[in-house]
């Protein structure tokens, strides 16, 4: 109980004592840094279990802090990458100017994540929000590029969202008189029908910002690539979950209690569909990879709202697996963009080939998170598309499963195009200086890629505390239903074992590479990428053998129409004109002192003309 | 006790006589009296303050004239807050100037401390007094000491602002006379609790005419659509701190004369349209006008009328929630907008054009100003945790409580409005490179000036983290303004109870 | 009895089946494509010359890690989908891995080895190989939309994902090619793709990339991505086979079937030239797709 609040005051302390003492000297500021995180999540490893609480009340509001089983999930992700991104970035971080601003703000937004996991009431929640908000826009603006595109549009529509949420706690606040999380579901039932539809509707708008749903998603690609990678890792892999955190609340506890609330539901569920294809053929478009990695982001998002949408036992589970397992290879995928874009100066795919010799640790960690986002087994990403899949059946929408399976499909496009980009291909002159990224950057990739893999074969670790969240939501266990410790069931009883599948493909696969490598190790000898057969010729030195413009041409060519249309467009002409508009309302004040008289006068007749109705 | 409220207006109008007279032998005295004064005008406020709320609302009668006979001041919960706030912003704007002047030459220096310190005193006296004839002089004085002021620079820029603001005020000051003349016509006082008492009596037309020309007399004071035009001149022409105490302290009198009327002298319960109404008007003309501004004090003035606006539609709902949300943003207000006017006009100060573009990343050079300017800037936006969330989410809260969604909707679209321009201007502070060739060179803050600005981010943080700190006292104030019989028996029973 | 041992075994025996057919098949069909061109044609059985011929040489350069893994991805995915479909019906001779052959699994096991190829292919830096994958994975989206519908459709209607209860499904209703008519043209016209036979044989496409992806693999390399090629081979039209054809319950049936399978991919390629990629993704956009919503709107209203 007092855990939870000594685990705010460690991070306003470390937070404050990051920002000014770290001013004096750098080590200093990376110890009381990783400091705060590794105090934090010590205790809260170690000192927090489900069901503590606290209350107390501001403005004669009843308040309270706890954590419940459910936020538990979403804190784990959070306080896990907080600690491994944490390290990556003291390192990657090292030659950046203003670092005690960004060491602290990082710590502010991972106390706000902290927050809003630990707010049982909407106002506390509101506040840990828009601290998040800010926060992260500020990492965002960070690094100085593009700030007033950007950050403007991030920040915009994070206010939009935030403002739509506050709305609706406003609402909640003055028709239950309570502001508790708990007493807003228990008496959801008695609210009026047209509040029963605009509240969810405004709840979900906030929560659909944060989680880059389509229509509001356009603020992410910038965001996530214009921000430090230390710290995408972070806002795209433990901060977009705050959305699909709120998201899970509102649909499950709420919605549910909607006569005819499966409609919200439905259409989530097809927005999250669209989210989920479109972004892809996007991140296939991309040549910067971080740009890549952020639509990519929003695409997976996209799969994770569907499961939490759709909301059967099966799908939740899934939604809620994928939630860990996107924050997992993400971020590792944000750290290896980080870590190649620090060694070579830039993550651009079209400058960048060639580097698996150079980064050998940085490329193991790319692929078992590339083949995790691909969903291919045994990684831990194909568990969750499984249980998808097998939701999306149990739950009759065919149409739906297509379309995901089209996204993850055409995932594969991408997944080739980040391997292929960075490290394979022709290995260029230019980049023949490039080192390994050091250890304490490597580090945490490695270690978030064997996550991937364990909970590849070993989805049970994950899915028990999962279960528990879902059973404080409602559901019935789900247990021995539908997945064991290394085995997943669907609705209709068939399952997958991963264990024999993990010892069949490691079993062929390290058979077949010692068959190919045994003999030949010694004898064979490393021939550079230049020293091969064009159609029978031997290219020259100077020749340029590299492949990555117009990467996926073909592909793109065949999927044109769809992506003609662009809604950024549409928000960037509907921002013009407003614009435009402010711009003409600006222009009311002349400036012209008898204009000002003018409408002194013309104020008077109008207060005359409408005395009646105004007063 | 150190006084009685008289001295609050009793001692700067005296030391505003003095000082030039000192100032003839200690040149020193122009910058340190008003100060001194103005110190004192804060303790005594502060004190009567706390006093009346031991002992309830404290009437003084001025030269024993009784009520309703002659003049009285009234520090009541409501005007006491409001008496206490507005002398203290006038302290921490003067600590703030005082060295900021200290390169003007003497004459131009006692004509600014003077002229603050009226204006302050002028604010406090339309806040305290309770008869219009009165308030209707302060306004003036205020009025003139605010011409004065805006044309401080005497360049043709502020001279036209002042001029301005002199056409405004003198229509504003007829507008005011004639409502005063049909009241007194009509009821044969002009003590508000006389007026309040016998509102009934008074013909309805001629009531509504009165309440007419009384809006239209203070609301240029009050800055509401379409009065305010002289005031993002006025605002951006005058020196940095004198916009710091315009929007702190005399708009905040100005609205408090407006709602004084509104709430006591007519005697309104229930929500108010006009004033909703103008306060919608005010707060969406001018928060999209600032988001296209390229003056950073005119962007400032113009985000400060749309708060008198948001603050006139939480008065306007006419409920116990929504007062108090009203004096919570009029709280905030007075305490965020001078930081960001004087923490601007830091960032500003070797410009005279004051563009937004020309503080592009000042950060590298005044970090701590520009820190705070950003503090500011936050809290003013409405975003937790700082101060201007409570207020906002008050205000919210009320309409709720009234089921106004549409003002919800418009007050929560106008603030993402002023999201986007005040984060436009902290971008630029902070995350653009400092470019020579456009950045202005920039200026050392001093040392007073710096613990004025600390003052006022550390009540920021205070009222943020503990809202408890001043909900209490903006209850009783709010009681205070709706509770217009308290008014009425408290004023009217003391003189009665004399006279027989 | 079943112990590991059994299972390794079983495996490795299905294994050695399903690399002996699909060579023998590879070989037929050049020698069929042969005669329809009025040539005379290797011997049916010169594929296996060429593998022993491949798999007896010596590399003398290499290119990196990735390129030794390309194959051996290649081959897990092959061994992998061999393992998981069942080969004859009741479990007979080929125990199988013990899941009953879960489809979403499949679906992604097979897409695995052209990923693990495709990356093996990117480290060698021949830019033929880089497009020829390009293309491959394009071609890929286009064919797997019809073929998941064709699948979706089927696994609704009878709701499992398991290839073992679909052929039990079979057997007392007869063969799902009649049962489920437009999912099994939907899945035939996926095939198409999936065999990268002409008119889709954009990724290795001979003439213009120089083989693709596999270009700068030789020796025990092209061994390994040859009989990978064969197993899968065969395991698609097993697959194929139990989805629609209901299974075999002996060697000969499903040769039989297999053979018939087989010959649709082929014959239709010895008479077309090749797409361009985007036109290989559009003609799987099109008819097929079609013929896949027939299919769900047949599973859901059926």
């Amino acid at each position: 109980m007092e855990t939870i609040l000594t685990i705010f005051i460690i991070f306003i302390a470390g937070t404050a004592a990051t920002y000014f003492l770290g001013k004096l000297n750098g080590v200093l500021r990376s110890i009381l840094f990783l400091a705060t995180l590794a105090a934090t999540g010590w205790l809260f490893f170690t000192g927090i279990t489900p069901e503590s609480g606290i209350e107390f009340r501001i403005l004669g509001i009843t308040m309270g802090w706890g954590i419940t089983p459910f936020s538990y999930i979403f804190a784990i992700i959070v306080m896990g990458l907080a600690l491994l991104s944490g390290i990556y970035a003291v390192k990657a971080m090292e030659d950046e100017k203003n670092l005690n601003f960004f060491f602290a703000n990082f710590l502010l937004t991972v106390m706000s994540m902290m927050g809003i996991l630990f707010s049982l009431d909407l106002i506390s929640f509101f506040i840990f929000w828009e601290i998040m908000t800010w926060s992260s826009y500020f990492m965002v603006v960070f690094t100085g590029k593009d700030v007033q595109k950007v950050g403007i549009k991030y920040i915009l529509f994070s206010a939009i969202g935030a403002y739509a949420m506050l709305m609706a706690i406003v609402f909640i606040y003055s028709f239950t008189g309570s502001v508790l999380i708990g007493d807003f579901i228990d008496n959801f039932h008695l609210f009026d029908t047209q509040m029963q539809w605009l509240i969810p509707i405004l709840l979900l708008t906030g929560f659909g910002v944060k989680s880059a749903l389509m229509p509001l998603h356009v603020w992410a690609p910038g965001a996530y690539s214009n921000s430090p990678m230390s710290y995408t890792a972070m806002f795209s892999g433990a901060l977009s979950k705050m959305g699909i955190y709120g998201m899970v609340i509102v649909l499950i506890l709420i919605v549910q209690q909607i006569p005819n609330g499966y409609w919200i539901k439905e259409v989530i569920a097809w927005m999250g569909g669209i989210t989920a294809a479109m972004a892809t053929l996007w991140a296939i478009k991309q040549d910067d990879a971080k740009k890549m990695l952020a639509y990519s982001s929003i695409g997976q998002l996209g799969y994770i709202i569907v499961g939490v949408a759709i909301g059967t036992p099966l799908a939740m589970l899934a939604g809620l697996f994928m939630a860990v397992m996107h924050g997992i290879f993400k971020s590792t995928l944000f750290m290896v963009v980080g870590a190649v874009e620090r060694q070579t100066g830039t993550s651009n795919f079209t400058e960048v080939t060639g580097l698996i010799r150079k980064m050998p640790w940085t490329f193991l960690a790319a692929l078992m998170s590339i083949i995790a986002l691909a969903g291919i087994p045994p990684l831990g990403g194909f568990i969750g598309k499984w249980m998808l899949y097998e939701s999306l059946m149990g739950s009759n929408h065919y149409l739906l499963i297509i379309m995901i399976f089209f996204s993850s499909t055409a995932a594969f496009l991408y997944c080739f195009k980040f391997l292929f980009g960075f490290f394979l291909g022709q290995e260029e002159k230019e980049w023949s200086h490039v080192k390994e990224a050091p250890a304490m950057m490597v580090i945490p990739m490695l270690i978030l890629a064997g996550f991937a893999f364990l909970l590849g074969i070993f989805p049970g670790l994950i899915l028990k505390p999962i279960n528990e969240g879902m059973q404080f939501l409602g559901y019935v266990s789900t247990t021995n239903r539908f997945w064991e410790m290394s085995i997943i069931f669907n609705d209709w009883g068939n399952a997958v074992v991963m264990m024999p599948i993990f010892y069949w493909i490691i079993g062929v696969f390290v058979f077949f590479l010692v068959f190919l490598t045994i003999k030949g190790y010694k004898t064979t000898r490393y021939v550079s990428t230049k020293d091969i057969s064009t159609s029978g010729e031997i290219p020259k030195e100077h020749e340029n053998l590299t492949f990555t413009m117009g990467f996926m041409q073909p592909f793109l060519r065949a999927v044109a129409p769809v992506m003609k249309r662009q809604i950024d467009k549409y928000y960037t002409s509907i921002g013009n004109g407003l614009e435009a508009l402010f711009d003409f309302t600006r222009r009311i004040n002349t400036g012209n002192g008898q204009t000002y008289a003018l409408y002194f006068v013309v104020f008077i007749i109008i207060l005359l003309l409408f005395k009646d109705s105004l007063f | 006790m150190v006084g009685t409220p008289v001295f609050l207006i009793a001692i700067p109008l005296l030391a505003a006589f003095l000082i030039p007279l000192i100032g003839m032998i200690w040149k020193e005295s122009v910058r340190i009296i008003p100060g001194l004064v103005l110190a004192y005008m804060t303790v005594l406020s502060a004190s009567l303050y706390l006093f009346i709320l031991e002992n309830g609302t404290y009437v003084e009668t001025i030269a024993g004239w009784q009520a309703p006979w002659g003049i009285d001041l009234v520090f009541s919960p409501l005007t006491g807050l409001l008496a206490t706030i507005m002398t203290f912003m006038g302290f921490i704007v003067w600590l703030y100037s005082y060295r900021f002047k200290s390169n003007v030459e003497f004459e131009a220096a006692k004509k600014y401390f003077i002229f603050l310190m009226l204006l302050v005193a002028g604010s406090v006296g339309i806040v305290i007094t309770g008869d219009i004839f009165n308030q209707f002089v302060f306004i003036e004085i205020v009025g003139i000491s605010a011409y004065a002021l805006t044309a401080f620079y005497t360049g043709r820029n502020s001279a036209e602002a002042a001029f301005k603001y002199l056409i405004m005020g003198s229509l504003s000051a007829s507008a005011l006379l004639i409502a005063i003349i049909i009241v007194y016509a009509q009821l044969g006082t002009l003590n508000m609790a006389e007026i309040a008492a016998n509102i009934d009596q008074m013909n309805v037309h001629y009531r509504i005419i009165a309440m007419i020309f009384f809006i239209i007399g203070i609301g240029v004071e009050a800055e509401i659509f379409p009065l305010n035009g002289w005031a993002p001149d006025a605002y951006t022409e005058a020196p940095g701190p004198v916009g710091g105490a315009f929007s702190g302290i005399v708009v905040k009198a100005g609205i408090y004369a407006m709602v004084r009327m509104m709430f006591t002298l007519f005697d309104i319960s229930g929500p108010m349209k006009i004033l909703i109404v103008i306060g919608l008007v005010t707060l969406i003309v001018a928060e999209t006008s600032a988001l296209r501004q390229e003056k950073l004090k005119r962007m400032l003035a113009y985000s400060s009328i749309g708060q008198m606006g948001l603050v006139l539609v939480a008065f306007g709902m006419g409920t116990k929630a929504g007062v108090f949300a009203a004096l919570f943003l009029m709280l905030n207000h007075a305490i965020i907008k001078p930081l960001l006017f004087l923490s601007g006009s830091f960032l500003t100060f070797n410009t005279t054009e004051k563009y937004i573009s020309q503080i592009t990343g000042m950060a590298k050079k005044m970090p701590v100003v520009s820190v705070l300017f950003a503090l500011g800037a936050l809290a003013i936006s409405g975003l937790p945790p700082f101060s201007g969330f409570w207020s906002k989410l008050s205000v919210l809260t009320a309409a709720a409580d009234e089921n106004l969604m549409l003002i919800i909707a418009l007050v929560l679209i106008i603030s993402v409005i002023e999201i986007v321009y005040y984060f436009r201007v902290i971008n630029r502070l902070f995350f653009f490179e400092y470019d020579e060739s456009v950045s202005v060179k920039p200026h050392k803050p001093g040392f007073n000036g710096m613990i004025a600005l600390f003052i006022l981010a550390g009540l920021i943080l205070l009222i943020g983290f503990y809202p408890a700190s001043v909900t209490g006292y903006l209850d009783l104030a709010a009681d205070d303004l709706l509770n217009t019989h308290q008014y009425i028996d408290k004023v009217l029973q003391l003189g009665q109870s004399i006279i027989q | 009895m079943e112990s590991v041992g059994y299972h390794i075994l079983g495996g490795i025996v299905t294994i050695i089946v399903a690399f002996t057919v699909g060579l023998t098949y590879m070989g037929l069909s050049r020698k069929i494509t042969a005669r329809i061109q009025n040539r005379k044609g290797p011997p049916f059985y010169q594929n296996f010359i060429d593998a022993l011929k491949l798999a007896s040489k010596e590399s003398a350069i290499h290119h990196g890690f990735m390129q030794h893994s390309g194959p051996a991805f290649l081959m897990v995915s092959a061994i992998l989908s061999v393992l998981v479909i069942p080969v004859l019906n009741n479990g007979n001779w080929f125990p199988n891995l013990n899941f009953h052959g879960d489809l979403i699994f499949l679906i992604y096991i097979m897409v695995f080895g052209s990923l693990g190829m495709a990356l093996g292919s990117g480290q060698t830096g021949n830019p033929n190989s880089a497009i020829g994958v390009t293309r491959g994975l394009s071609q890929m989206v286009g064919f797997e939309i019809p073929w998941v519908m064709a699948l979706v459709a089927i696994m609704v209607k009878y709701q499992t994902t398991s290839l073992v209860d679909l052929l039990e499904v079979q057997q007392t209703g007869g063969w799902l090619m009649f049962s489920s008519p437009f999912a099994f043209i939907a899945g035939v016209l996926a095939m198409l793709g999936m065999f990268r036979y002409s008119p889709f044989d954009i990724v290795s496409a001979p003439t213009e990339l120089a083989s693709g992806p596999v270009s700068e693999n030789g020796g025990k390399y092209l061994f390994t991505m040859m009989s990978s090629g064969s197993i899968f081979a065969f395991a698609k039209l097993v697959l194929y086979v139990d989805l629609f054809l209901g299974g075999a319950s002996n060697l000969i049936e499903l040769l039989a079937k297999t053979f018939a399978i087989y010959m649709i991919p082929m014959l239709y390629g010895v008479v077309s030239p090749r797409y361009r990629t985007e036109q290989a993704i559009q003609y799987f956009w099109g008819w097929p797709l079609f013929f896949g919503f027939l299919a769900l709107v047949h599973a859901l209203v059926f």
